[in-house]
């Protein structure tokens, strides 16, 4: 007996109104069938048993209005009623509503919430740094009129510092587009007579300099011009309060820097530390008149005058520039070149954060495309999940809830896992805030300027709600068309479910091949920057920083004078060299991993009737052991040795590229005098060798010709305070550290070595710190994304290939062998994977054009990495694909078409 | 008020404590509900399916019972009736209030109440 049938003839029979709820007249019938079956049970012939139920029936009829409005609720997960009285409890109800779900389903919620979290959180505290370092206002109240001045001569830069003392003066006494202009320089003491002995960064700068920046002391009073060479200094508030206790009574007082006692002026606030908070304080710098070639290089900023733009300015500073006094020779050294004056101006925030700028954007696209998949995985899942919901949204929508309404439902659900996900994803950027500013490089610009203010929190609520909107929204557009008889008769099994489900499937795969795509941008890009990075880790220096120690010694006056530093250096020699497994040691006035120190004008004594060699050499003072302990090899000539005494004949070594660009072919003999060292050398030295280059590697400035002068011959002693030892070990060299340490301290127990360290860790830690961590941060990106997209795509083969279960039963059945299935299954996962590479590689090689300036020796368009990157992509997808295809071809056809 | 308008209101308003208390241990269907009011009742109170299936739509709009379909092998789908936390929370109120009714009423009226 059909009783469904039955009932729902009797029940719509009557009326015109719309039919009864499929699920009620479901209920009803199941109703008579029981009561039938109890009528039967009891002994009533089938006729009379018919007839009491068909009395029932009747009675319903009566009653169909009453049973037809009350339906309303058919799944065990309830959705909110159709219709509310108002729209804001209706509201509340879709967010109860949303909240019960995720709670009867917190697999899928904390999927979401973990996946949110990371890509919100990445974004957040990349969004943060580059909101402290490009977006913030600089702390210096005129800043937005300051300018950063440049001067070239005939286009060639200067080899250090940016601006010349007969530029500035000229434009200093006539100046009609800028108010003010300053002179600074950083410099290094030590910091002795209050506590612990320490190194300190201090900036030098003229009175000026305050007024441009328009600094105002927290205390006490600054440097007037008529101070600058008074020995004062003003101290940063940081290091008041970490040296004096914040005392007031500061002022006045003494302190010595490099052994030199200046008396405390003031205290400036920490923000407005210049160029940045590296520097603990400053201390008067007067720019010399003119004497001679007397030529002084330093930076230089301005203000510029009301209404003057900066290339006005940069206009006038090149005019007062080009009718300065001529310093012919000593330009041409410093120069490279004596051409005409060119001054340029850019303004101070740019000119701060130019180093970065392209770094961090290139890494908040990374990121953002990081959070892109990490979305799309989301909408990939909720897609997924809108097809077993599709009953429950049908079934609403044939109970009058209009589609906006259930659209709106979707994307209350989805701003609520959004919110949750959010709060997650602040939470993780709180945690990688406190991280950053251990990993960001000490010079980082702006570092302090990082937080997690309300900027970067309105940001993280706004990028929350984008991605719930986008995935709460996907779904329920891709519903919008909802065939409401279709899904109702859908059991999974029908075509019509196939085919809907599969076009959900598509549209899974179209995600992930654009997350493949997306994926494999930033793994070309980390691979780059990668590659860039080993490159200029493994770079030919000339020499391997890997196995050389190097250790700092400060040797500050004033208990130590320049001869008593030489006297402590050659003891420390010594006692090194003599130490077992030590092969080399030696010292040199430079370290040989950047391109500092002084540079001196000289001339050549004509050779063979031959014209005056015009020079411009770093003249370096370093202990014969240096060169074997660096590794250099002599190519001609010989090399310092423990023979060279102040008294036998003064010798000099000089590197190759001093011999080939002054020497020609016959560098060796040629004299070269002795005056560069000041403190009463005269006469010559004699050239008896040539040394390899040291190439300074990622530094703009290309290696300078350079002399080398021994520390036995310069009796004027040592005049850094200063000293870096170079040690070449036979073992480990990291296993030498604490017997180094203790030779030093046995030579001179006043010593306070610094870190003692591979010149590799030296360089990791300095020039190589930048480079580093945009490769690592890059490649954590490219990581998380491969993986993402690797478990996105193995997810939705998956999901595939269970709903394709009865077509692949069928397929096997029909006699396709195991590969066959397997074959389809691949196909489509591989096939998604390499429509994204190919168009990941398009887009790759268009992108990478903007990390070009970031790249060290290693091409944009670096072949290597075009091949790894699809191999590597390729390799994961195959992986995914891999489960999924081995249980197709393990389905068993019968049970799969029983299923 | 005559003998049947009482009747009448006092089964409207007791269907629902019926319902809630035939739910307490365990779940059912709609059909088993009606009988066991009509057999626990001794045939006193009996129901007209019309009304039972409103009710318990209306219950379930309430939040106080919850029904879904199972389908168990070899027999057709049913939907089963479940008690919510809600609706144990109601049961017990209204247990109270039926119980300090009848009290009442017993104290005035002497009628017991089993």
């Amino acid at each position: 007996m059909d009783w469904t049938a039955r009932i729902r003839a009797a029940l719509t029979r009557s009326e015109s109104a719309p039919a009864l709820d499929e699920d009620v007249i479901e209920e009803l019938a199941q109703h008579a069938h029981a009561m039938y079956e109890r009528a039967r049970a009891d002994g009533l012939t089938h006729d009379e048993a018919e007839a009491r139920v068909a009395a029932q029936i009747a009675r319903w009829q009566v009653d169909a209005p009453a049973l037809r409005h009350k339906m309303r609720r058919a799944i065990p997960i309830e959705p909110p009623p159709v219709s509310s009285s108002s729209p804001l409890s209706s509201l509340t109800q879709d967010v109860r509503y949303a909240a019960r779900l995720m709670w009867r389903q917190p697999r899928f919620a904390l999927l979401v919430i973990v996946t949110m979290a990371i890509g919100i959180g990445a974004t957040a505290t990349l969004f943060s740094v580059t909101s402290g370092v490009l977006l913030k206002p600089l702390p210096w109240t005129t800043a937005e009129r300051v300018v950063v001045l440049k001067e070239t001569r005939g286009g060639s830069a200067p080899r250090f510092g940016s601006f010349s003392s007969t530029a500035y003066l000229a434009w200093r006494e006539q100046a009609s587009t800028i108010d003010d202009i300053a002179a600074w320089t950083p410099q290094t003491f030590t910091l002795t007579g209050v506590g612990e002995p320490e190194r300190i960064r201090m900036t030098a700068g003229t009175a000026s300099l305050f007024r441009v920046l328009g600094v105002r002391p927290l205390i006490g009073s600054l440097f007037a011009d008529a101070d600058e060479t008074s020995p004062l200094v003003v101290l940063s508030e940081s290091l008041w309060r970490e040296r004096f206790a914040g005392d007031p009574a500061v002022l006045g007082r003494s302190v010595q820097l490099d052994g030199v006692p200046r008396t405390v002026i003031g205290i400036t606030p920490d923000a407005v530390a210049y160029p940045d908070r590296l520097s603990r304080g400053w201390v008067p710098m007067h720019v010399p008149l003119p004497a001679g070639n007397m030529l002084s290089m330093f930076e230089a900023v301005a203000t510029l005058r009301a209404g003057a733009t900066a290339e006005q300015a940069a206009a006038e500073g090149t005019a007062r520039g080009k009718a300065a006094a001529d310093t012919a020779m000593t330009t041409m050294a410093i120069f490279g070149g004596n051409g005409p004056v060119g001054v340029s101006t850019r303004p101070l925030d740019e000119a701060l954060t130019a180093d970065v700028r392209r770094p961090l954007i290139v890494l908040l696209v990374a990121v953002s495309l990081l959070l892109a998949i990490a979305t799309s995985n989301i909408a990939s899942l909720q897609l997924a999940r809108a097809t077993t919901r599709r009953r429950e949204l049908a079934i609403r929508a044939a109970l009058g809830a209009t589609s906006a309404r259930v659209i709106r439902q979707l994307v209350v659900e989805g701003l609520l896992l959004g919110a949750a996900g959010a709060l997650a994803g602040f939470a993780v950027a709180w945690m990688l805030h406190r991280l950053a500013r251990g990993v960001l490089p000490a010079d980082f610009p702006r570092v302090h300027d990082i937080a997690l203010d309300a900027r970067v929190v309105l940001f993280t609520i706004l990028s929350s709600a984008v991605v719930s909107l986008i995935f709460g929204l996907w779904p329920a557009l891709r519903l919008r068309r909802l065939n409401l008889v279709e899904s109702l008769a859908d059991d999974g099994a029908s075509p019509s479910g196939i085919g809907r489900r599969s076009a959900v499937a598509r549209s899974r795969l179209l995600i992930i091949g654009g997350q493949v795509a997306i994926a494999c941008v930033l793994l070309v890009g980390a691979s780059l920057l990668g590659r860039s990075f080993v490159r200029m880790l493994h770079a030919d220096r000339g020499f391997d920083p890997s196995e050389v120690l190097s250790v700092a010694i400060p040797m500050p006056g004033p208990g130590y004078n320049p001869q008593r530093r030489i006297a402590t250096v050659h003891a420390i020699v010594e006692r090194l060299s003599s130490m077992p497994g030590v092969r080399h040691a030696g010292f040199t006035s430079e370290a040989p991993l950047s391109p500092g120190g002084s540079t001196s004008s000289l001339t050549l004594p004509a050779r063979d009737g031959g014209e005056m060699v015009a020079v411009q050499a770093s003249p370096r003072l370093v202990s014969p052991g240096y060169f074997p302990a660096l590794g250099l090899s002599i190519v001609a000539g010989r090399s310092l040795d423990d023979s060279d005494t102040e008294t036998s004949l003064p010798v000099v070594v000089v590197n190759e590229t001093f011999a080939r660009r002054y020497l020609g072919d016959r560098p060796l003999g040629v004299k070269v005098p002795m005056g560069v060292w000041g403190g009463g050398h005269q006469g010559h030295a004699t050239i008896v060798g040539v040394v390899e280059d040291v190439r300074y590697v990622g530094s703009s400035v290309t290696t300078l010709p350079e002399m080398y002068f021994s520390t036995r011959q310069i009796t004027a002693g040592m005049r850094s305070t200063i000293a870096t030892l170079l040690i070449r070990a036979n073992e480990d060299p990291a296993r030498l550290a604490s017997s180094v340490r203790s030779a030093i301290r046995e030579a001179d127990r006043m010593l306070g070595p610094g870190a003692i360290m591979t010149l590799e860790d030296r360089l990791l830690s300095t020039s190589l710190a930048r480079p580093r961590l945009y490769a690592v941060l890059l490649t954590c990106f490219a990581v998380v994304a491969l993986v993402v997209t690797g478990v996105g795509l193995f997810g939705v083969l998956t999901y595939t290939v269970a709903q394709r279960t009865r077509e692949l039963g069928l397929r096997a059945a029909l006699g396709a062998r195991r590969l066959d299935l397997v074959a389809l299954v691949v196909r489509q996962g591989m096939g998604v994977a390499l429509v994204g590479v190919a168009s990941g590689l398009c887009a790759s090689l268009w992108l990478t054009r903007y990390i070009g300036t970031l790249l060290y020796d290693v091409s944009a368009a670096d072949w290597v990495t075009y091949v790894a990157v699809p191999a590597i992509l390729l390799s994961v997808a195959a992986v995914a694909c891999l489960v999924p295809a081995r249980r197709a071809a393990g389905l068993d056809p019968l049970r799969a078409l029983r299923s | 008020m005559g003998m049947d308008s009482l009747a009448r209101e006092l089964k409207r308003g007791s269907t629902e404590i019926l319902i809630l208390a035939l739910l307490e241990d365990r779940d059912r269907h709609g059909y088993e509900i009606a009988q066991l009011i009509e057999q626990r009742s001794e045939k006193a109170i009996s129901f007209h399916v019309a009304s039972l299936y409103p009710t318990l739509y209306r219950m379930e709009d309430r939040d106080l019972i919850e029904g879904r379909w199972v389908e168990k092998p070899g027999q057709r789908r049913r939907r089963y009736y479940r008690l919510t936390p809600a609706g144990r929370k109601a049961l017990a109120s209204q247990r109270n209030v039926w119980d300090t009714f009848f009290r009442g009423l017993n104290r005035v009226a002497r009628i017991r109440h089993a």
